[in-house]
């Protein structure tokens, strides 16, 4: 069972701006729920791209209908893959969650874009469950329902890095 | 970038992983998005970090399903799923 939800949205910043504050976008009052977030791999490819690999840990919010299969679970895994392209002014990101995958597994594709002064970003989530068709409106509306609060924190969460940021780099050239 | 860093999942990492962001973030800031540098400048950083990560990543029952993870390669696409 899969479901796709899509969202744009763009940022009144800078793409340099906005690929800083994604690096550095936890800790934010808007994402209580992550714990640590860790770099695993990092290079600058042959053709200039920055490619990361970082780890991400959250406390658990799975839906409550979940329960009777897993019990209470109090913390998840995040992969989190991108790849930065200067020249072109473009990023791509891909997360995934990696454990209780056969239960759900939510994964997103994001591309942030520069659009002259500003980013553009359209994010792609992918929601798979390998519970059948008796299961598949509860996951249907739960996942609706958690991407749209997701994508609202996620977006709050770069807002508040992006502000921060902009006060330091101010701070900075004053 | 400020000087507020979120956490290692081994807190014996998190001092390490604050040293590393922050050179991290001046080169990226500073050179890399300036087209100036495309050489990994935090190698010592770098080192210490991953030797605590690597050592601390052991004891997580996450190792297995991070190691495949790895593997993936989602931009291969173009950076879009392959079957939307």
């Amino acid at each position: 069972m899969v479901l796709w939800h899509n969202n744009s949205h763009t940022f009144g910043n800078s793409f340099d701006a906005v690929t800083i504050a994604f690096f550095n976008r936890y800790p934010n009052p808007y994402a209580s729920h992550v714990l640590s977030i860790d770099t695993l791999s990092r290079h600058v490819d042959e053709d200039g791209k920055l490619v990361s690999t970082r780890l991400i840990k959250k406390m658990g919010k799975l839906p409550k209908w979940v329960k009777p299969f897993l019990g209470k679970i109090s913390e998840s895994w995040i992969i989190e893959h991108s790849v930065v392209d200067t020249k072109k002014g473009e990023m791509l990101t891909y997360t995934r969650n990696l454990d209780h995958t056969k239960i759900i597994k939510v994964e997103e594709y994001t591309r942030f874009e520069r659009d002259g002064p500003d980013t553009h970003v359209k994010s792609m989530v992918k929601f798979s469950s390998g519970f059948g068709i008796g299961i598949k409106n509860r996951i249907e509306s739960w996942s609706h329902e958690k991407f749209n609060e997701n994508i609202k924190k996620s977006r709050q969460g770069m807002t508040f890095v992006l502000q921060r940021l902009d006060l330091s780099l101010n701070e900075t050239s004053t | 970038m400020g000087n507020v860093m979120s956490a290692s999942f081994a807190p014996e990492c998190t001092e390490l992983k604050g040293k590393y962001d922050k050179c991290f973030n001046d080169w990226y800031s500073e050179k890399f998005l300036k087209g100036l540098s495309v050489e990994n400048e935090c190698q010592t950083e770098w080192y210490e970090y991953m030797e605590c990560v690597q050592a601390s990543l052991v004891t997580q029952g996450v190792k297995p399903a991070l190691d495949e993870a790895r593997k993936e390669a989602p931009f291969e696409n173009d950076g879009k799923p392959v079957d939307p």
